[in-house]
């Protein structure tokens, strides 16, 4: 035994595999005990704040002024309002409303801004403009107000009793802040979702969902296609006939009809992700008990097997000693197949609006679902989606070269 | 002999699957080159001339002669029977209180910015006689059918003979209240009302509606189609009507799986001056039949969609972040016209929900700035813009109650310390120490639930369950299939079923009996008892003063007065509390691409009367088809 | 392909002298086929039928929206009720439903009546066919051969390829799909996002409109292919490393007997489970399109049926899922067939 773990963990397929898998779970296990956050509360009002530090914009006022003068910082301030897209955009409407281009100099902030206070009139109609672009100016000017202004920006609060505005602080262009000193802070490493959720505490959570719901299909998807697979096999004749009678019929009947029909049956209750699991695993046997059979077929002739049978062993016997063993690390493999794809179908069960039903848990095919209702797939907010999609084929990736690797160990002629 | 007939009927299966292949069978051999070279091959002699050159040839529809849609077509077109409403026909048939006017066309045309009609096939505006039992109105001289003859009073009075005669969804959800509608002569039609005891109409405000909610059918047509259909209802109401005649501005050019296509008549009547004066801009209207919004989004992203009719999340990034020329109604959140109400009723059964307080309290608890602001990527208006009433939010119903006299009714949500202390009042308090709040000694555990997949509303409803935890009651959420959730929601004859303690349904749009019919629809209590209750008050209040007022509305025309009783309507909804709104949800979402096509309706556009937001198919918004020009 | 089908032919004339044998099993089998087909087809009809919730309702619904009448709504309730014959009992609507199959009449869809269910599965199912068939054998055979390869030549094929087509093959189908779409689509504009062919064309046997075709079918199927491949090859490699280690190998090195042949029976034997594969995944082809339909709005019998289950479209689920079944059982039948022919020893064992 120790002897097959050294030897296991000499696999490097086996090692890199492992490393991933468990850095994985560890982060699974270890993540909460430090974020204790509701992986389902919802922080943010709004959907899809891409990642980042965000500092409390109200606390930063209150924290310790630091005056910085920074060369670049005016510079960056109007460029950050005023590129070269929006020098360029304002040159145009000017030009359509009558200005000789020669009086136009993109390049000269001032002149252009002024240029533009002097003339743009949001009201006024250019041939041929369309109305988006029409509103594309509008905001333009508006974000332009006071881009120059070398001022500070009072804050004011309000009197409780007068009702009138009473300055309490003031900011000028060169303070600034230290993060570290601002009372609330909070880092999101991969932003909120559409329920304005924080991804990765979510995500961290719905992993640990995904890993027991692949586990128990896998299990029972395993359990399932293995006995039948070797009685049907094994035994032959009327066994076969009607095992592969069964297996066809669940072959025949998609697994998503079967699905919904389950779940309806088990009453009002939720569709839990351990239900649906078990469902999953329910449908998903058919293929290892197939593929168990042809390969109990394919052994239950040789050799050794008839000489046991010669010796008067019996079924079972036979089945665990002579035929078992043989297959064992086609089984093991089968049964890591099957925790994967007990994933994946989870995934694409809930993407086709069929996942489980919970509100307690996430679990990694929701949250893709719910990324993809809000269309950010197409809208380009990766974070929601696109480290779910990596999170799960990081696992089954994982699983699937642990797998190669036993397989060398199984196979001593793979060896290198 | 059995088992020879499976054979055989397996062999059908198998030819039918093989028969299917062959049409579709081209794609088949699309991944490489050769398979390509080898259609070409094949193809050639039949088609060489015209495939080589002439992308504009007749099969393909030019881009600036095509208005594109999406968000209305869900699956492939099922008929074009204007008296049937389940042809799943977005583009071509929907009598609804907007009636779509691109193929057939109502008398009138509803316009929910101003609340008032204008007149299509009919000919100025309508009359009431004194005792508001007889409508009066005139077809226009011009009106044609697409086979040329005339629209006549006789083809408004054979419609309606023929929706009672079939008992389609029109006849028998106005035979209640319209006796009989008659041809005075070839161009006057009479509608009478339908009586009470004490001889006034019982409900002129839907009589009224008629002439814009529902088409005219032609009477000779129609008398094909009974031929056909041999007097079965079933069979008149399932024929697909590839012959209709029709007389709008378009009619079917294409459909299959993927798309459909309607193609302008230019023999249109409605080019004469006494109409519109002139053709629509888009020469065909096409919908591309998307699977999801997601689909859809990303084609009006690619300008593959002039006007979307979907809910698109956070559109407003297509204008600041991808620099689109696409737009919405308003330049601001919520981006469109609010005009229904999604709702959430509360089960008056179930434990603690039958206690006003308790109700109250999770009402007030509700975190709607979150749903607007993530369920609804903030296209609704907040109940800080728009407080709540019965009311939806254009400035002609919020004009008809009085907003200062329900003032004090109002709350503002997440009010946590005002809930508990409601809470407190009603004797619900957390006796056993678990957290949970106890009311009649059992603990107060809801399940607040909405249909599968219908994502804004999941989303609302994930937040109404965050607030109970807050409050001290638990509350989780259901979401099951449609088709359970609204067998048992619409079924009034009985106590709703464990797990439908706080659920979700919509409420009425914008249109020519509103808010009235909202307003019944929220709070009637005529609707409890019904087995099948399609209308509303699907949690099974009763007020039997409430009940008086929206009974007497219809019969009022003293603006004053109805303002009055409004007013009180909204007073005993914020009251009772029998269901709250969650947010405002326009009648059509509406965003265009200008890549092609501009000159769309949009807030401030100068046209009078101004043209709603309704994809340019509904009711008066069809007015902005013939506004419409190309950008270049 | 060619050697392969010379190697059958081979055996097909080695079993010849056993022919008795072979038409028991033959009758077996088929006699087998044959029960599954009736029990598949009572499910078919019975298991929809289960579900909770009203059809009719739906139906209803849809009818039934802004009408402000209550008998009105009772009304229609009732004549839907009676066409569809849902008020009918169980058994009656069987055999009813039974009658018109044997007529290839599968009744009225009720999700998209007045549509006949043969004509909504017509429009689809072409579409579905085109797309998985050569997606599944593709996807099969790119997938087995680099499995073979990576179990025969190990070293640096191995270690590289391997672990890249795994990696592949375990992002989901539709991350895939998602993944494509936005890269080729959205982002390169190198393919179209959605539709089975251009947004602005009508069908036609024209250029632009095959071309059309043809491009707006490369995402959905590279999605399914690519998938598809990795598992495939590990799946081979695995059987392919086990038969190399079989004791008949050992064997026959020992005799001296050459590599090429020893390889070509190694082979063989390691495709028997992965031709298993194949024909369970012709009866996954209707659901496993189901992704590549949605994300990209392409045609196909995956939505129809997913949309049939949501909407409790009895006559359309029944007819769909019939398809699948008479699909999946006739490629199973073959395929135990030709298991006979390629492996002796099964029927050999069958001749015990």
């Amino acid at each position: 035994m120790k002897h097959t773990l050294q030897q296991i963990f000499r696999s490097p397929k086996f090692v890199v595999g492992f490393s991933i898998f468990a850095a994985i779970v560890l982060i699974v296990i270890v993540y909460p005990i430090f974020i204790t956050d509701s992986p389902l509360g919802i922080i943010g009002q709004g959907t899809f704040f891409p990642p980042g530090i965000y500092v409390s914009a109200y606390d930063s006022l209150g924290s310790p002024k630091y005056t910085l003068n920074l060369p670049d910082a005016a510079a960056k301030r109007v460029a950050a309002k005023l590129g070269d897209q929006e020098r360029a955009d304002i040159r145009d409407w000017l030009v359509a409303d009558g200005i000789p281009e020669s009086e136009i100099d993109i390049n000269n902030t001032e002149k252009l801004l002024e240029q533009w206070a002097q003339n743009y009139d949001p009201n006024k109609k250019i041939q041929g403009m369309t109305f988006a672009k029409q509103r594309y100016y509008q905001r333009l000017d508006t974000s332009l107000k006071g881009i120059l202004s070398t001022e500070g920006a009072i804050i004011a609060q309000k009197n409780a009793e007068t009702g009138t505005l009473e300055e309490s602080n003031a900011i000028n262009q060169a303070d600034y802040v230290n993060v570290s000193e601002v009372a609330s802070v909070r880092f999101l490493p991969f932003g909120t979702d559409n329920f304005g959720r924080d991804v990765l505490t979510e995500l961290v959570a719905a992993t640990r969902t995904s890993l027991q719901i692949g586990l128990v299909a896998g299990l029972v998807a395993t359990l399932i296609g293995l006995t039948l697979g070797l009685l049907a096999g094994y035994v032959g004749g009327m066994v076969d006939d009607i095992i592969n009678f069964v297996t066809n019929l669940f072959i025949v009947i998609p697994s998503f009809v079967l699905l919904i029909l389950i779940s309806y049956s088990v009453g009002q209750e939720q569709r839990g992700p351990f239900l649906v699991a078990t469902v999953i695993g329910l449908t998903a046997w058919p293929w290892t008990a197939r593929a168990v059979r042809a390969q109990v077929i394919s052994l239950r002739n040789r050799d050794h097997v008839n000489l046991s049978k010669l010796s008067g062993h019996s079924i079972v016997h036979i089945i665990l000693t002579d035929i078992l063993p043989y297959i064992a690390s086609y089984v093991i493999m089968a049964l890591i197949l099957q925790i994967s794809s007990g994933i994946l179908a989870e995934a694409s069960l809930s993407i086709l609006g069929l996942g489980p039903k919970t509100t307690e848990t996430p679990t990694l095919g929701l949250m893709m679902n719910w990324a993809m209702i809000y269309q950010a797939h197409i809208q380009g907010r990766w974070w929601a989606y696109f480290p779910v999609l990596m999170t799960i084929a990081l696992i089954t990736f994982s699983m699937n070269l642990m797998n190669t690797g036993l397989d060398q160990v199984f196979n001593p002629a793979l060896r290198d | 002999m059995k088992r020879s007939s499976l054979v055989f009927s397996l062999l059908v299966v198998l030819s039918m699957l093989l028969a299917a292949c062959q049409p579709a069978a081209t794609p088949t051999q699309a991944p490489a080159e050769p398979a390509a070279t080898e259609v070409q091959a094949t193809e050639a002699p039949a088609t060489e001339p015209a495939a080589t050159e002439a992308p504009a040839d007749a099969n393909a529809l030019p881009r600036n002669e095509t208005l594109y849609f999406n968000g209305q077509q869900w699956g492939a077109v099922a008929c074009w029977n204007p008296y049937s409403s389940s042809c799943n026909n977005a583009l071509g048939i929907a009598q609804q209180d907007n009636a779509r006017v691109t193929m057939f066309e109502t008398p009138y045309l509803y316009n929910m910015l101003d609340g008032k009609v204008y007149p299509l096939l009919a000919d100025g505006p309508y009359t009431w006689n004194d005792a508001q039992t007889e409508l009066t109105f005139k077809i226009k001289a011009a009106a044609k059918w697409s086979d040329g003859t005339p629209v006549t009073a006789e083809d408004v009075a054979y419609t309606w003979a023929s929706h009672v005669k079939y008992n389609t969804p029109t006849g028998s959800g106005n035979k209640d209240y319209i006796d009989t509608i008659e041809a005075v002569d070839p161009q006057t039609v009479v509608i009478k009302a339908k009586l009470d005891a004490d001889g006034k109409a019982v409900n002129p405000l839907i009589v009224g509606a008629y002439v814009s909610t529902n088409y005219v059918i032609q009477k000779a047509w129609t008398e094909t189609l009974e031929a056909r259909a041999g007097g079965d209802a079933a069979k008149f109401l399932a024929d697909t009507a590839e012959d209709v005649v029709y007389s709008g501005p378009y009619h079917k050019f294409f459909a299959d799986e993927t798309k459909v296509v309607f193609v302008r008549d230019d023999n249109y009547w409605g080019q004469d001056a006494s109409m519109w004066g002139k053709l629509p801009a888009p020469k065909y209207l096409a919908h591309t039949i998307f699977k999801d919004n997601a689909a859809g989004f990303t084609a009006l992203k690619a300008g593959e969609v002039d006007v979307s009719q979907q809910f698109n999340a956070n559109i407003q990034d297509l204008w600041l972040k991808d620099n689109l020329p696409i737009s919405t109604y308003l330049p601001d959140a919520p981006y469109g016209i609010g005009a229904s109400l999604p709702t959430a009723f509360f089960n008056l059964k179930s434990n603690g929900l039958d206690n006003v307080n308790i109700r109250k309290a999770i009402a007030m608890a509700v975190d709607y700035d979150t749903i607007i602001a993530n369920a609804m990527t903030n296209q609704s208006a907040t109940f800080t813009q728009v407080p709540r009433s019965l009311m939806n939010p254009t400035a002609g119903e919020q004009a008809m109650y009085d907003h200062d006299t329900v003032k004090d009714l109002q709350w503002a949500g997440k009010d946590y310390e005002g809930a508990k202390a409601l809470l407190d009042e009603a004797g619900a308090k957390d006796t056993d120490g678990d957290g949970w709040r106890e009311y009649n000694g059992k603990k107060l555990s809801y399940v607040a639930t909405c249909p599968n997949g219908w994502s804004d509303w999941q989303a609302a409803i994930e937040v109404v369950a965050a607030a109970g935890k807050e409050i001290g009651i638990e509350i989780t959420t259901n979401y099951p299939e449609w088709s359970v959730y609204q067998t048992v929601v619409t079924k009034s004859d009985a106590p709703l079923p464990e797990g439908y303690d706080i659920f979700m349904m919509w409420s009425d749009g914008a249109g020519p009996t509103q808010p009235w019919s909202r307003i019944r629809k929220l709070m009637s209590s005529e609707f409890n008892g019904m087995a099948s209750n399609w209308n509303g008050n699907w949690g099974q209040y009763a007020n039997p003063a409430a009940d008086e007022i929206i009974k007497a509305i219809p019969g009022e025309t003293d603006p004053a007065k109805l303002k009055e009783m409004y007013t009180e309507l909204v007073k005993i909804y914020l009251t009772d509390v029998p269901s709250f709104t969650l947010m405002y949800r326009p009648q059509s979402f509406h965003a265009v691409n200008e890549s092609v096509w501009t000159n769309f309706p949009h807030d401030g556009d100068g046209t009078n009367p101004p043209v709603p937001p309704l994809d340019l198919t509904d009711g008066w918004s069809i007015a902005g088809l013939y506004n419409l020009t190309l950008v270049k | 392909m060619f050697r392969q089908s010379r190697d059958m032919a081979v055996h097909y004339l080695n079993v010849r002298c056993r022919v008795k044998g072979y038409w028991k099993y033959f009758l077996n089998k088929l006699g087998w086929f044959l029960i599954t087909f009736v029990f598949a087809f009572l499910l078919n009809f019975i298991l929809p039928r289960l579900m909770p919730g009203d059809p009719v309702a739906a139906i209803v619904s849809r009818l039934a929206q802004g009408m402000s009448n209550a008998s009105g709504v009772q009304a229609i309730y009732q004549q839907y009720a009676d066409l569809f014959g849902t008020n009918k009992p169980m058994l009656e609507q069987f055999f009813l439903y039974m009658r018109n199959v044997v007529h290839g009449d599968f009744g009225l869809s009720f999700s998209q009546y007045p549509r006949p269910v043969s004509e909504v599965l017509k429009a689809s199912i072409g579409w579905t066919i085109a797309l998985q068939f050569p997606a599944i054998i593709v996807g099969w055979l790119i997938g087995n051969t680099l499995g073979a390869l990576a179990a025969y030549l190990k070293g640096s094929f191995d270690k590289i390829l391997m672990p890249v087509s795994i990696f592949i093959s375990n992002l989901p189908q539709f991350g895939m799909a998602v993944i494509l779409l936005v890269v080729f689509a959205v982002n390169l504009k190198w393919f179209p996002t959605s539709g089975g062919y251009g947004f602005d064309l009508l069908p036609s046997f024209t250029w632009p409109f095959i071309w059309s075709v043809i491009t707006h079918y490369q995402l959905p199927f590279w999605s399914i292919v690519l998938i598809a491949i990795g598992g495939q090859a590990i799946g081979m490699r695995s059987m392919a490393i086990y038969e190399l280690n079989a004791d008949y190998v050992k064997y026959s090195r020992f005799m001296g007997i050459k590599d090429r042949k020893i390889i070509g029976y190694v082979f063989r034997n390691a495709m028997l489970p992965q031709i298993t594969g194949l024909a369970l995944s012709i009866g996954t082809m209707v659901g496993g399109a189901l992704v590549a339909e949605i994300i990209f709005s392409y045609p196909g019998l995956g939505t129809t049926l997913l949309n049939g289950v949501m909407g409790q479209d009895y006559p359309l689920i029944s007819a769909s899922t019939l398809i699948i079944t008479v699909m999946v059982l006739t490629a199973n039948f073959l395929l135990e067939i030709l298991y006979g022919i390629i492996d002796p020893r099964i029927k050999a064992a069958q001749a015990d």
